[in-house]
């Protein structure tokens, strides 16, 4: 292993222990820990291990000057076979 | 691993006949091999260093077995196909999977299935940077939801027959990552993929679990990876 690649091994062990927690806004489920960076523009996720999405969070009051970004994850696929001419084609995952 | 040990645990899970080794080593080693079903495969898109930078691909291994599979006298109903360092620790692998697949009513099993699609899963990003990615799905797929792209663990899967020559049968258009293509290609032709579930437990992609099969088997493992190295032959349960 290089240099370069021991030491950002190291950092992501860092991260997984004391970086945020990044939880499932559906579900309330912990996806895992992450270090979330503003740059340029940008938010930079290091470190965080599951596929996530990003969108902004529905709100039960309003407001102007301050909006949520949270994570959710797709269901586990199953979707249905539609090989065959007749079978449906609305399916969902 | 010699090729000989390895085809030796094959042996248990099922007769010779019906164990087709795919090579990718030196042509000369391959003339050495004492095996009937074996082919040669040359093909620069398996034989990549960065597997996932260089987008890997399966697709030329799927295209000869499906026309072995085609000459062969025997017909075969069903795949299963495994890297040579993801090994079966039981005797009844196949009719395992097959109830498997009859319970999840499936036409893939795959390992660690998942949607990647508009998600921070590395491999997507690294495709959908290209817009003809999605447009190729768009093109290919029979479904309602042609945004759907699903990623699975390479190492090992188990199809039907057709679902597996219909996406051997699928050209690839331009290099995509065979964990990304062969699920996706076989959920957009309408087939039905669903995860091995508890399996995923014994499939690593990093590390050698040689001396981790005893665990495994108690642990109730199918089957392992990876094993780069087993130096006592474990019989199989």
């Amino acid at each position: 292993m290089s240099a370069k690649a021991f030491l950002r091994s190291l950092g992501l062990v860092l991260v997984r222990c004391i970086g945020t927690k990044v939880t499932d806004a559906n579900t309330g489920e912990v996806i895992g820990r992450a270090l979330i960076i503003p740059w340029r523009g940008k938010l930079h996720v290091i470190g965080l291990e599951n596929a996530v999405r990003v969108s902004f969070l529905p709100q039960k009051r309003l407001t102007y000057w301050r909006q949520e970004i949270g994570f959710t994850r797709h269901e586990p696929p199953n979707f249905p076979n539609v090989t065959s001419p007749s079978a449906p084609r609305d399916e969902k995952a | 691993m010699t090729i000989g040990a390895l085809l030796e645990w094959w042996k248990d899970i099922a007769p010779d006949q019906a164990i087709l080794l795919v090579y990718g080593g030196r042509a000369a080693d391959f003339n050495a091999i004492a095996h009937t079903n074996k082919i040669f495969i040359d093909d620069p898109r398996l034989r990549t260093v960065d597997n996932q930078r260089e987008r890997q691909s399966y697709h030329g291994i799927w295209q000869q077995v499906a026309r072995w599979l085609k000459s062969s006298n025997t017909n075969f109903e069903f795949v299963y196909f495994a890297e040579y360092d993801h090994l079966p620790l039981t005797r009844d692998l196949n009719s395992k999977q097959l109830q498997l697949l009859q319970t999840e009513n499936a036409d893939v099993l795959a390992f660690r299935l998942q949607r990647i699609d508009g998600t921070s899963h590395p491999h997507y990003l690294y495709h959908v940077r290209d817009p003809e990615f999605h447009a190729f799905f768009d093109r290919l797929s029979v479904r309602a939801d042609k945004r759907v792209i699903l990623s699975m663990f390479g190492s090992g899967s188990f199809w039907k027959r057709e679902a597996f020559q219909a996406v051997a049968a699928t050209e690839e258009p331009f290099p995509i990552y065979t964990e990304l293509f062969l699920p996706t290609v076989a959920h957009h032709l309408g087939f039905r993929l669903r995860d091995y579930g508890k399996q995923n437990l014994f499939v690593h992609n990093l590390g050698d679990y040689g001396n981790g099969i005893n665990v495994a088997k108690q642990q109730g493992a199918w089957t392992i990876h990876p094993v780069k190295e087993v130096r006592t032959r474990h019989p199989l349960k």
